[in-house]
């Protein structure tokens, strides 16, 4: 291996706002990314809160119909494109290095350019507002022919493809310089099956981001051409067309959207538990069978086309339980017989299993076509995919924050107003989503801005509409605790929670080249927890030769 | 028709959905219990012991390998009962010989229902409400076509949808199994007034129906 060959990047020549600016440390590229995907984020919950208070009863007039459909575009578009998935990639870029005892990412150049290229496509998505005629405005997924000149003209959907495009182009160079440096940098003795359970997740994310996301450069530029004259979707094939390049793309990208965040709960749990992660084989088996599945599950999008093969994408949808049950199956096994201390990060980790859990379930009811004729596009969707992306991803990203703070500041977050933030997101998410279920079983469309007076919908719709602001208060709570834990220091020291992976050997936070001595040894996949077993053993052992003699 | 026969032999869209959901729902409510008690258990079971007593085994493939294979069992199981009811929602209904058949045109933002046979042509959306009027009990041939983007042709209360393509005329073929007035929405975010596209449907009895149908649709249905 060349691992001490490894080119060693300059030092910074400058400092301040244009230094993190121009950085090529890896962990200065992830906290730009994963500090500006949480200022879209911020934005993202503000349209949120903004469209449920349209919702909030049947008809009422808080925001015109133009400004609702805006509203729910720039919602999930603002939060798949520039928050959950480039979070994802945040997380990897910053921890994967570190985890697998690498000084540095290959390609760093790229990689800052990838960000730089993902924040502008970002910047000019939320552009749109500015612009007469409104933001885009035919759906984070803008079908044809809905999204096309005659049907959506004007600059803001313009502005909205050419964000999109954008920030796949950026997101697509970055997620390639990880699966680069897992390929290339790893330390002596890092063989891929003794990479930590979190760079694998990451591997299989950034993977999906390489397979799937070229997918959506394609049908983003085909889609400008197609706004300007082009008539490239043309009749159903053409629409038909649109919509399997684009599931293509989106489904894959529920998955890059999903795995960092599972391998965040899971590093949670099993060092919580001081137990390392159980069926090690398995679970990077069953991840991998995971993505290249989720690869082939894309048409279940479209179920009710009557364009598609509807079993076929059945079956591998529903095929899909039996990688999920594996990884439920090695969080419990994890903790079974550890020893558990229950801290924010592995609440936020335990919650995230439960919560997911009935994204995962109705995962396989909507799986299914005829049950599917029935909530297509209903507020069950709604509901599913919320669990999963928020009660799911949002809760494991938490579980990773509250694990890596500390790493990444130097500090303690405080753990009381951690558990608080728990608590208040635990009942505000149940109480906004939950009641989805019901509404879109019951018959609501989604994507209206007024509904029916159907008995029952009005007080459901309130109910959620409090709630998203009981979340609000959650994400409130968080940066409350930040803002306390950077302004009073508890420090961290290097590894706070007796880690198990090659992060918590570095500093905290780990200086410009991450390692300051030379890395424990790696012999399995939790080098840390390796020593201390054999500390631990060795100190038995010798207290015992010290009894008998 | 011939009555009770005929129709007892017809697809029924609500019935295949409930069917499923009565299967689908306790093995969900099953799992969910499973998993969160034995999460439970292990937060109570294990939280605060000394570091030293935590076990160090980390693996057991055989046992991981058969509920590998129970969930596979379980997968195969919900298959084969999806591809049951699909089979009879998709393609044995569409062999059914219909006893009215209506041409469901999407416009942004109105749906109309021409009833070719009879000269009539109902309209909702933004233009006014006229309810879709079917009898019970009978085959209907829905073709649905668009003038413009895709919408959605949802009946909440037969649980069943598709999409409503321009270019394209699909053909779903539907019964209605009781009487009653339901309110249907397109399903499929088509612009501007999107939430406006909604519409009623009046199922009624097959001679109720009928007397309706003569009257060129002028007569109130009950």
């Amino acid at each position: 291996m060349t691992a001490t060959a490894t080119p060693v990047p300059a030092q910074s020549r400058v400092s301040g706002w244009l230094g993190a600016a121009t950085s090529t440390d890896h962990k200065r590229i992830g906290l730009n990314l994963g500090l500006c995907s949480l200022a879209f984020f911020a934005l993202g919950g503000l349209f949120a809160l903004l469209m449920r208070s349209q919702i909030a009863q049947p008809n009422e007039h808080f925001v015109s119909d133009n400004t609702y459909n805006q509203l729910f575009t720039m919602h999930g578009s603002t939060m798949i494109y520039l928050f959950v998935t480039p979070m994802a990639i945040a997380l990897a870029l910053y921890l994967v290095p570190l985890q697998i005892g690498a000084a540095s990412l290959t390609a760093p150049r790229l990689a800052s350019t990838g960000f730089w290229v993902w924040l502008c496509g970002g910047l000019i998505m939320e552009s749109s507002w500015l612009t007469a005629d409104g933001a885009g405005r035919a759906g984070w997924f803008s079908y044809v022919p809905l999204s096309n000149g005659t049907n959506t003209p004007g600059v803001g959907q313009d502005l909205w493809v050419m964000g999109v495009l954008l920030a796949a182009i950026g997101m697509w160079v970055m997620g390639g310089c990880v699966v680069a440096t897992i390929g290339r940098r790893r330390a002596p003795g890092m063989s891929l099956m003794r990479m930590p359970v979190f760079t694998w997740t990451a591997l299989a994310s950034m993977l999906m981001v390489l397979g799937a996301f070229p997918a959506l450069i394609i049908v983003m530029s085909l889609l400008f051409i197609d706004r300007h004259g082009g008539h490239i979707f043309v009749g159903f094939n053409g629409e038909i067309d649109y919509q399997d390049l684009f599931w293509f793309f989106g489904h894959p990208v529920v998955y890059v959207m999903f795995f960092p965040y599972l391998g965040a709960a899971a590093e949670a749990i099993s060092v919580n538990s001081h137990k390392r992660w159980f069926g090690y084989g398995a679970f990077v088996g069953s991840i991998m069978l995971f993505a290249a599945l989720s690869m082939s599950v894309w048409a279940h999008h479209m179920f009710v086309t009557g364009g598609v093969t509807n079993q076929y994408f059945a079956f591998t949808s529903t095929a899909l339980a039996v990688p999920a049950g594996i990884e439920y199956f090695d969080a419990i096994a994890t903790m079974v017989g550890g020893s558990l201390v229950l801290r924010t990060s592995m609440l936020f980790g335990i919650t995230f299993f439960v919560q997911f859990l009935i994204g995962g379930l109705t995962g396989i009811f909507v799986a299914s076509p005829v049950l599917d004729y029935h909530v297509n596009s209903s507020y069950f969707v709604i509901g599913h995919f919320h669990y999963t992306l928020f009660a799911g991803s949002v809760f494991g990203f938490f579980a990773g924050v509250y694990h890596w703070f500390p790493k990444v500041t130097g500090a303690l977050l405080r753990e009381s107003l951690g558990k608080l933030q728990l608590a208040i997101m635990i009942v505000g998410t149940n109480m906004t989503f939950f009641p989805m279920f019901i509404l879109g079983e019951d018959g609501m469309s989604r994507r209206i801005s007024r509904y029916p007076t159907h008995p029952g919908w009005g007080t459901l719709n309130l109910i959620e509409s409090i709630a998203a602001g009981i979340i609000a208060l959650g994400v409130l709570t968080f940066l409350v605790n930040v803002f306390v834990s950077l302004r009073t220091r508890v420090p961290a020291g290097p590894d706070p929670w007796l880690g198990q992976t090659l992060e918590w050997a570095a500093p905290s936070p780990p200086p410009p080249l991450n390692f300051d001595g030379p890395l424990p040894p790696i012999r399995s996949y939790a080098p840390l927890l390796d020593l201390r077993h054999e500390r631990h053993d060795r100190q038995s052992h010798e207290a015992r030769q010290e009894i008998a003699s | 028709m011939t009555g009770n026969r005929a129709a007892a032999a017809l697809v029924d869209t609500r019935h295949e959905y409930q069917h499923l959901f009565s299967i689908y729902v306790p093995i969900a409510i099953g799992v969910f219990a499973v998993i969160v008690l034995a999460i439970a258990f292990c937060v109570l079971r294990y939280r605060r012991r000394p570091v030293e007593r935590a076990a160090r085994w980390n693996e057991n493939n055989r046992l991981e390998g058969a509920y590998a294979l129970a969930l596979a069992g379980v997968v195969v199981f919900l298959l084969y009962l999806t591809f049951t009811a699909e089979h009879r929602v998709d393609t044995v209904s569409a062999r059914e010989k219909p006893s009215v058949i209506i041409d469901v045109v999407a416009a942004k933002w109105e749906w109309s229902f021409r009833y070719r046979s009879y000269g009539i042509t109902r309209r909702s959306g933004t233009v006014g409400r006229q309810a879709l009027v079917v009898p019970t009990g009978e085959a209907i041939r829905f073709n649905l076509s668009s003038v413009d983007v895709i919408h959605g042709f949802w009946i909440p209360e037969i649980r069943f949808k598709r999409d409503v393509f321009p270019g394209i005329t699909q053909s779903v073929t539907l019964m209605f199994p009781s009487a009653g007035s339901f309110q249907a929405q397109c399903s499929e975010f088509c612009g501007l007034r999107h939430a406006d596209m909604l519409f009623d449907v009046r199922a009624v009895t097959p001679s109720a129906f009928a007397s309706w149908a003569r009257s060129g649709g002028k007569a109130t249905v009950s």
